[in-house]
């Protein structure tokens, strides 16, 4: 697969994703919200 | 080496383990930091009445079947459980009252008063559920769940989990409405989520059948629910195992990288080959394990958690029977209004002025709890461990009479004039006793990302021969679940010392 094509791929996937998110429920996304600020700690977490 | 194993904590976990521990042999010694066993689970003696500390009912009991089993001993031998039926009663602020008994048919019956529609969406919560808690996640209670092979194993030997993913997506509340339309029957299901401590709009969508699970049946231990861990421990010391009471651990005692022992805060040193702990993870690598002795990823790891709700009890003693229809009644008002308290009260250290509560009725099973014709009442709120309105001492009388006053304004039960007792334990209150940091009745938070092995390990990466049970790990708080824990743990221990 070219480059380009690769590239389109990817921005392909995060606009079909963006799009998936925009779709859900307000209750969805605000639990989805604080999922997400608590990410960055799970590769910590995962460990302890 | 004074013993082999040493227990910080005679809670469920730390009891569990320590069964698990004598029965096979090891030399076991339990250190707790009050006069009695059960942590959150037990009762204590006031002014005549028996009062449940925290838990107020038990459900999942194969749980406990298990435990004993694993000791060789039967549970009826040690804890005479009186089944509950209704498991609910409800009162709303309208003024509306019903029941859910534990039958399925019965409380489809119920629900379409308020929906035809809701009352077949009932049916199929209740298909889902029952297989949820009987293939899928009540199999996992018992399992340890530490690493992504742990999960991946799990998910293996019992496929049905998977069909539950989309469910760690959605939340709790999202589920609810997935099913469920009526306002009425929505708002039914929803306290549930504050029963693991968060709101239905961050709670997982999995533990909505929480709501399901009463259903296979709930129990409450004759006399009191500090029965539970008073059977355990009975069973535990019949294989020679020892507690030590008043025995508050200041550190735990470390030799390298290894647990060694305990150190106890009149400075008696205990050395042992591991040590369990069944106190808050957080209290326990930062407090007794100490932040010094722990690595950076370790420190960051267990800073990084929340703990988990803060609630004020109210123990109540009552001159005639309270006007209830069941052992617990949930004042409430809708699903929204459960959010509200959360986002606009409860994370802004406000006491909510909402009202919504359970009033536990442990007299409506057992009541032999109170003196004759007398009954027991606990009252369980949310409210912040650090309050804006004041010091919880300042406070605590006023929290009484607020609370009095929203079952008698809002839900019309009055039960004032036949007070007897009213006793109000708070969050400090509950640090200062269970060692409880925040006050936290549930460990740490229960959120997607604080759970399975995202939770703290019962097999200590960070320190060697420490081993952990109770709220704080997997699965977290709640009776069969801090059992679970110290299964875990027992099976743990066995494995690499056995």
């Amino acid at each position: 697969m070219s480059k380009k094509a690769k590239r389109l791929l990817h921005v392909g996937m995060l606009v079909g994703l963006v799009g998936v998110y925009l779709s859900l429920d307000e209750s969805t996304k605000r639990y989805l919200n604080h999922i997400g600020k608590q990410v960055p700690y799970l590769p910590y977490r995962y460990f302890i | 080496m004074d013993y082999d194993a040493v227990v910080i904590g005679a809670g469920m976990g730390g009891l569990s383990a320590a069964a698990i521990l004598a029965k096979n042999g090891f030399k076991t010694l339990v250190c707790e930091n009050t006069g009695q066993v059960g942590g959150c689970c037990s009762s204590y003696d006031h002014e005549g009445y028996r009062f449940d500390i925290g838990a107020s009912v038990v459900e999942l009991a194969w749980i406990i079947d298990e435990l004993f089993e694993k000791l060789g001993k039967k549970t009826s031998d040690y804890i005479d459980f009186i089944p509950v039926d209704p498991i609910y009663g409800f009162v709303t602020e309208d003024g509306r009252r019903f029941t859910y008994p534990v039958d399925v048919d019965g409380t489809r019956e119920v629900i379409a008063q308020f929906s035809e529609e809701d009352a077949r969406a009932w049916d199929h919560f209740a298909e889902v559920g029952s297989e949820a808690i009987n293939f899928a996640f009540g199999k996992v209670m018992t399992k340890p769940m530490q690493t992504m092979k742990d999960m991946m194993k799990v998910g293996m030997e019992h496929p049905t989990l998977l069909k539950y993913f989309k469910y760690m997506i959605l939340n709790f509340e999202s589920t609810l409405c997935k099913y469920f339309k009526s306002d009425t029957v929505r708002a039914s299901m929803s306290l549930q989520s504050y029963f693991v401590g968060l709101p239905p709009a961050l709670c997982p969508g999995y533990l909505a059948f929480l709501a399901y699970s009463e259903h296979e049946g709930i129990f409450y231990p004759r006399g009191g629910m500090g029965a539970i861990p008073e059977g355990v421990a009975k069973a535990y010391r019949e294989f020679g195992g020892e507690i030590k009471f008043d025995a508050r651990v200041k550190k735990v005692l470390l030799d390298g990288d290894r647990a060694c022992g305990v150190e106890l805060a009149d400075g008696t040193q205990i050395r042992s080959k591991m040590v369990v702990s069944n106190i808050n993870a957080k209290t326990l690598y930062l407090e007794l394990v100490g932040e010094e002795n722990l690595p950076a990823w370790a420190k960051r790891a267990i800073k990084s958690y929340d703990v988990s709700i803060s609630a004020p009890m109210i123990m109540l003693g009552l001159d005639k029977k309270p006007d209830l229809d069941a052992h617990h009644t949930i004042c409430y008002s809708t699903l929204d209004e459960m959010n509200r308290v959360w986002f606009d009260d409860y994370v802004n250290n406000k006491i909510t002025e909402a009202g919504f509560m359970l009033i536990s009725w442990p007299t409506h099973a057992d009541p032999s709890l109170a003196p004759e014709g007398h009954h027991c009442l606990n009252l369980v709120t949310l409210a912040p461990f650090n309050p804006v309105e004041g010091d919880w001492d300042d406070i605590r009388e006023q929290h009484l009479e607020m609370q009095l006053d929203a079952m008698e304004e809002k839900f019309g039960l009055d039960i004032r004039d036949n007070l007897t007792v009213a006793k109000v334990n708070t969050p400090k209150d509950f640090a200062k006793m269970l060692l409880h940091p925040g006050g936290a009745v549930y460990g740490l938070c229960n959120d997607i990302t604080c759970s399975a092995a995202f939770r703290p390990r019962v097999r200590s990466k960070a320190v060697k021969n420490l081993y952990l049970s109770g709220a704080s790990t997997h699965l977290g708080g709640g009776v069969p679940p801090t059992i679970g824990s110290g299964v875990v743990a027992g099976d743990f221990i066995l494995k690499d010392f056995g």
